[in-house]
């Protein structure tokens, strides 16, 4: 994403204009984007002009509009799924990837425009390479702020494709910074070997399962893009080293150079325990990405998420979780590492973003740790299962005795507030 | 009570032609239209207009099926593509009152030999597919020329001492890996059972398909490797010997027959055959199983000592100190649990395959009720339906079958992309609930993390896992009295018991998402096949439970 412009003051008010370019800064643009803000991007209106012969006309024309937020959506439209199509309309070629999110803003138009009346209800589709002004009516807190600057760094793209692998089904994902896209998934049923069947029409389903697998590869993964640092297949059992022998195989005898040297080069082979994609957290926490990409976001979040389950078998009294409890362990200075879904800033309520807000500098003025996970990642969606909120304390607190605690105190505050209120009456 | 395969020539005074087991066509009633595809077709289609419009007679021949009539009242069949009908489907023989008169005097005949399910499990390598190979050529189920075809393939792969063991390793990874990947099916008969084999996997990888055996079985083998170390290793918390035990009795075993084998590997040694005994016996009564109904056998799978006898040279030294029952004595009293036929019936699908001719073929271990040749069969989750054109019951071809028979089923007259692994198929008048979340009571396992709410997991019901998330805990319980001791628990750590709530998990990723169906399930208090869930993460079995109730 571009920054094109941006004013903000000490006390936070001020605005920002971004430019955004791919699907990765449309969900930062919803994550920065909230209720109340005043936003003025392009769009395109359908205007009818009655001329003066009476006859009406109709076209469009492309206005910048601001508009008073009221809802905003992010949507990324499925890539083709299901079975192995081998669909060429849908083909993307290995080293640009279609869009497929979407951005849409409702609100009241809050700026006098010719082909629209003021207070008008409307709808703004955020497109790419077009300039967003963004006006916060609430200032721009830290976690904003921070999230400008994370989004306008150089974009790279997707930096890991992985394909989580079970025999007869595969998934293609897409790792960049902030965002996983399952760009396709293949699920093919395999004849299981039986008496009645034999194991001819287990291994001849299979062989085409690898095919299937290597066509998809070429048209999901650009691997011939130097951005990407890495491709991991994952599976259970054996079939990671199926497939990648066969892509290797495969590769030289269509004499394919490039995915040759890629697989050569970038490929790694991640043993994890289900099929599924959200096996993906067990390859972010495994040695092979940890090492290698250890200061990716992603990495960052699957290894943060590691260690509070991690802690939890350990020391239950050291990981805390839920929004109530995480917020005593950060009024008593307790919290190491604070893990926080990106979820919980979306939400509704100013007052409810200023809470989470005041956690996160408070855990940050303490130099504890904040990692705040994107819930467009496996880990950040294991983490919103969880409440969105955890936290790994510096010392063990036992939660009945805080909770009793607070309750003593929540019991004194009201007894105070019932004597001030007699004493003034 | 039983498994019951149906006598040759089942009903015979209602057929009217001679009957011959091996074609399932020759029951179609005599009023059968000559083939033409199209005639054929518009015909199907004209008995089905009249049947909808409600002046339904049943065709002349047939005995009317309540519940094809109860369909077509209703309505459900109207998805079905009749064009696609290339063959006459084959009418249903008997009224379905009268098939359980039919089948309850088969099942209770003397002469009856009972049938039922055994899942042979163990750590891997511990002789599982050696024990079965063998035991099948002893009983005359594998024939000489097949013997010799594997022991010359794997003598040629460098595998020979997988000979045994490629009568049931029948993939060309398996045989090469020398590892069983995936359940194998075999039949067997002793002097007083038909005996359906699942041969499981024992490597850890494969417990998957381990549990998809183990959902199938009435009764449990466990092959442990007596050799020194080898016991050890399996035993190990590492290994899977208590792992395959806590699942199988998680599914509802209670039976076992434990062999020790590779005893030949230790010069027989009856003080050690004692030990693992021991170690075993405890282990076993601490797991939930009665210690009368769990035996234990000596024997050696290579050189076939004592699964049908004790003669021979190889088998002196066990002559020495071992005068009890042979592995074939003890697999022939093995008690097949009681069977219910008038339940609605389940027909969960393990495995899905193209059949010789026209049409899929599909296995599964019927969980409740009959099923018989030209009954029609709603699959669930989806609406397409489809005609059982033939039933094979051990490689023959029958007429019926019956709750708890492992069943391969020809079903023409539907779209086999509907069908998958985990389909249940049943009676388009008794259908079984689909559910995306429901309650449950669990039994955590031995796990280092406790499960917190949200918990992503493997949701294992019969052959099927889906992704889950263990979306509430509701609340700990007392083991014995069941009662709750704390609401809303923070966590649930190893040992515990609690209701909880559980969801397939829809992810939101972004991309191409997986689409969630809803899958059938049933109350354990409804059908206890069709209520019992396992749940696992990272590779690790973390809790065994019953489904309480349909949440949505
Ligand atoms: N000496 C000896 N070796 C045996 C005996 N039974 C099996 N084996 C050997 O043990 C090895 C493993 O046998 P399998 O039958 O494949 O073991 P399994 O339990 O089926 O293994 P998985 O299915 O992969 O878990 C083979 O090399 C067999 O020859 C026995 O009684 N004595
Ligand atoms: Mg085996």
């Amino acid at each position: 994403m571009k920054l094109v412009n941006k004013y903000v003051d000490k006390r936070g008010s001020g605005h920002v204009t971004l430019r955004p370019e791919d699907d990765e800064d449309m969900w930062h643009l919803y994550n920065l984007i909230q209720k109340g803000d005043f936003v003025r991007a392009p769009t395109i209106r359908r205007v009818q002009t009655i001329s003066s012969t009476g006859s009406t006309d109709s076209h469009r024309v492309r206005l910048n509009l601001t508009l008073e937020v009221g809802a905003v959506e992010f949507s990324s439209s499925p890539a083709p799924s299901g079975t192995s199509s081998a669909d060429p309309s849908n083909d993307q070629s290995a080293s640009g990837l279609a869009s497929t999110a979407a951005l849409h803003i409702a609100g009241r138009v809050t700026s006098e425009n010719q082909h629209v009346k003021l207070g008008a209800f409307h709808t703004l589709d955020v497109e790419a390479n077009r300039d967003v002004r963004i006006e916060k009516a609430d200032g721009w807190d830290s976690v904003a702020l921070s999230r400008v600057e994370e989004a306008i760094l150089p974009g790279k793209g997707a930096e890991v494709g992985a394909i989580v692998c079970g025999e007869g089904t595969a998934a293609f994902c897409l790792l960049s910074q902030h965002m996983t896209l399952v760009a396709h998934r293949i699920s093919v049923h395999i004849p299981r070997k039986s008496g009645a069947s034999g194991a001819s029409q287990h291994e001849k389903a299979l062989t085409k399962f690898y095919t299937t697998i290597y066509d998809a590869f070429l048209r999901h993964i650009p691997y011939s893009n130097p951005s990407l640092r890495a491709i991991i297949i994952a599976s259970p059992g054996w079939v990671r080293d199926t497939v990648h022998d066969y892509m290797l195989s495969e590769a030289t005898k269509r004499g394919d150079k490039t995915l040759y040297r890629a697989l050569k080069d970038k490929a790694f082979r991640v043993h994890v325990n289900s099929a599924h994609v959200h096996s993906l957290v067990e390859v972010l926490k495994s040695p092979e990405v940890t090492t290698q990409l250890k200061e990716t976001k992603f990495a960052r979040e699957g290894v943060a998420l590691d260690r509070f389950y991690k802690m939890l078998a350990s020391d239950e009294m050291r990981a805390w979780y839920g929004p109530d409890h995480v917020a005593f362990a950060a009024d008593r200075g307790a919290i190491g590492t604070l893990l926080i879904s990106d979820e919980l800033f979306r939400a509704s309520e100013p007052a409810v973003r200023k809470k989470y807000v005041a956690i996160v500098e408070a855990v940050q003025q303490k130099g504890a740790e904040v990692v705040i996970f994107s819930s467009m990642h496996e880990s950040g969606q294991q983490l919103n299962q969880l409440t969105g909120i955890a936290a790994l304390l510096t010392f063990p607190l036992d939660v009945e005795v805080v909770e009793a605690e607070e309750r003593e105190a929540e019991e004194e505050r009201k007894q105070q507030e019932a004597q001030t209120d007699q004493a003034s009456s | 009570m039983i498994r019951a395969v149906p006598p040759k020539k089942p009903a015979a005074k209602i057929m009217k032609q001679s009957v011959s087991a091996t074609s399932s066509r020759a029951s179609t009633p005599p009023i059968t239209p000559k083939k033409g595809n199209k005639k054929l077709a518009s015909m199907t289609k004209l008995a089905k207009s009249t049947s909808q419009s409600g002046t339904a007679t049943p065709p002349r021949g047939v005995v009317a099926d309540q519940r094809q009539l109860d369909l077509s009242g209703m309505n459900l069949g109207s998805k079905e593509d009749v064009t696609n009908v290339v063959e006459e489907p084959p009418k249903v023989a008997i009224a379905k009152e009268k098939l359980i008169e039919e089948v309850k005097k088969t099942m209770e005949a003397e002469t009856q030999k009972k049938g039922l399910n055994l899942v042979v499990i163990g750590h891997v390598d511990a002789g599982k597919s050696t024990l079965m190979g063998r035991l099948l050529y002893e009983l005359g189920r594998m024939d000489e020329k097949t013997k010799v075809a594997n022991e010359r393939g794997s003598n040629k792969a460098g595998k020979a001492s997988f000979a045994w063991a490629w009568g049931l390793d029948g993939t060309a990874e398996e045989r090469e890996r020398g590892i069983t990947m995936d359940i194998a099916m075999q039949y067997l008969s002793t002097p007083h059972r038909h005996i359906t084999i699942l041969d499981a996997p024992g490597h850890k990888e494969f417990i998957p398909n381990m549990i998809s055996g183990a959902a199938q079985a009435d009764c449990a083998l466990l092959v442990v490797d007596a050799s020194t170390g080898e016991f050890e290793a399996g035993f190990d918390r590492a290994g899977q010997t208590r792992e395959h035990l806590i699942l199988v009795r998680s599914l509802g075993v209670t039976q076992v027959v434990v062999a020790i084998n590779k005893l030949d590997q230790v010069s027989w040694d009856q003080v050690r055959y004692g030990d693992i005994c021991d170690l075993l016996r405890a282990f076993l009564i601490q797991s939930g199983f009665q210690p009368s109904r769990t035996k234990f056998v000596p024997v050696s799978a290579m050189q076939g000592v004592n699964l049908l006898s004790r003669q021979g040279d190889d088998a002196k030294p066990l002559r020495f100190w071992y005068d009890g029952p042979t592995l074939v004595d003890l697999l022939d009293k093995l008690e097949p649990p009681s069977r219910d036929i008038v339940a609605p019936l389940r027909i969960p699908i393990s495995n899905i395959f193209k059949g010789q001719s026209a049409g899929i073929a599909v296995i599964g271990r019927i969980c409740g009720g009959i099923v018989q040749v030209g009954e029609r069969l709603r699959a669930l989750p989806g609406d397409e339906s489809g005609i059982v054109k033939m039933i094979e019951v051990e490689d023959k071809s029958v007429e019926w079958a019956a709750s708890g028979t492992a069943c391969t089923l020809h079903l023409i007259s539907i779209d086999p992309v509907q069908l998958s692994i985990g389909t249940v198929l049943c009676a388009p008048s008794e259908l079984v609930s689909l559910a995306m979340t429901f309650t449950a009571r669990i039994i955590v396992f031995d796990i280092q993390i406790p499960i917190t709410p949200g918990a992503t997991v493997e949701l294992f019901h019969h052959s099927r896992d889906l992704p889950a998330t263990v979306s509430k805990l509701i609340s700990t319980l007392d083991k014995g009295s069941g009662k709750v001791v704390k609401s809303n628990p923070r966590v649930l750590s190893k040992g515990l018991s609690a209701e909880v709530q559980i969801s397939l998990r829809t992810s939101s990723l972004s991309g191409s998402v997986s689409t969630v169906k809803s899958i059938p399930i049933e109350p354990f208090s409804v059908n206890k096949e069709m209520g019992r869930i396992l749940l696992r993460r990272g590779g690790e079995t973390i809790a065994a439970g019953v489904v309480l109730a349909l949440v949505g």
